[in-house]
């Protein structure tokens, strides 16, 4: 017996989503229609629905990247905190004044001139209402450091100088 | 993200991701009702699956078409000891579908659309069950909707 035959269409539908084919000249009037309706929704969205799924794109972008293994260096904490203040609308004096924090630290931090303080993770949590949380600030600032010490050749060689045996001359 | 068992109703976390080429031995025909292998190259698979023993509950095969900010679902089904009233697990579909969203809004933000073009007599269940919304041939989810599922389903 076919799934179509042993299932009611309720139970189908919370289950499959089965091929269906269309004529070409279906598939050109469905895209109109789509496209139609979609234009409509697009101008008539609240800004308060646009900014919802404006912070819920900045949380998977920002999930998406900690997940993936490579660093890539354009993707620091600045570039995440500017996203986020951009999606608010938000000027920095207004935004530096609503986490307490002067706007000249804003400005380093957006500019990765200073390694933000601990306290600012969670500030950021609480200002997005717990969207975006603390621990993804908290690695995102990780993952650089994590690069960085990885690759720091200048401080490998520094260091080695301190180093006055190794396991190597155990014997 | 997870399903819920019917019998117990205990919650069991799930996890989503690509199709990978050993797992089409799995997606027989005979317990995902479709030849998944044979749509491989035209759209993107993903898999919902256990994973504490690995095994796949759910796949779904979407479009991605970037040039209209939407994403398709092609195709769509749980296990076949998943669905109708027997059934072992419950949200398998909905987490599937929430996924699809999720794709959506991550690549497009607030333009973020899913569509799919249901059978003429599950149009209505779609509408009833998800939320979706008719655009003649298409079913479709946008706006408030999307995030709505998203946290439903995901979060």
């Amino acid at each position: 017996m076919t799934v179509e035959k042993k299932y009611t269409p309720k139970e189908l539908a919370e289950s499959v989503v089965f091929p269906v084919e269309l004529t070409d000249a279906q598939k050109k009037e469905a895209a109109t229609q789509l496209e139609a309706v979609r234009k409509r929704r697009q101008h008539d969205m609240s800004d308060r629905e646009k900014l919802i799924l404006q912070l819920l794109q900045l949380k998977f972008q920002l999930e998406k990247y900690l997940e993936d293994g490579k660093y890539d260096v354009k993707k620091n904490f600045g570039f995440f905190l500017k996203k986020y203040i951009d999606i608010l609308e938000l000027r920095h004096k207004a935004f530096a004044q609503a986490i307490s924090i002067d706007v000249t630290l804003l400005s380093q931090l957006i500019n990765k001139h200073r390694d933000p303080p601990e306290y600012l993770f969670i500030r950021l949590e609480l200002h997005s209402n717990k969207k975006i949380p603390a621990e993804y600030w908290f690695k995102l600032v990780e993952k650089e450091k994590v690069h960085q010490i990885k690759t720091d050749k200048k401080l490998r060689t520094r260091e080695k100088a301190f180093v006055l045996s190794t396991i190597a001359n155990i014997s | 993200m997870f399903i819920v068992d019917v019998a117990t109703k205990n919650k069991k976390k799930v996890l989503i991701r690509p199709v990978e080429r050993k797992d089409f031995s799995i997606l027989t025909k005979k317990r995902f009702l479709f030849d998944w292998k044979a749509i491989q190259s035209e759209t993107s698979i993903y898999i919902l699956f256990d994973p504490d023993d690995q095994i796949i509950l759910g796949a779904m095969a979407v479009l991605k078409l970037d040039a209209e900010e939407r994403i398709e679902i092609k195709l769509l089904t749980c296990s076949r000891e998943n669905i109708g009233r027997g059934k072992n697990y419950d949200r398998i579909a909905g987490c599937l579908i929430a996924f699809a969203c999720q794709l959506a809004v991550e690549k497009f933000g607030y333009h973020a659309c899913v569509s799919l073009v249901p059978k003429t007599e599950l149009a209505v269940h779609y509408i009833e069950k998800y939320g979706m919304k008719n655009a003649g041939w298409q079913l479709y989810l946008d706006g408030e909707r999307l995030g709505e599922l998203i946290n439903e389903y995901l979060l």
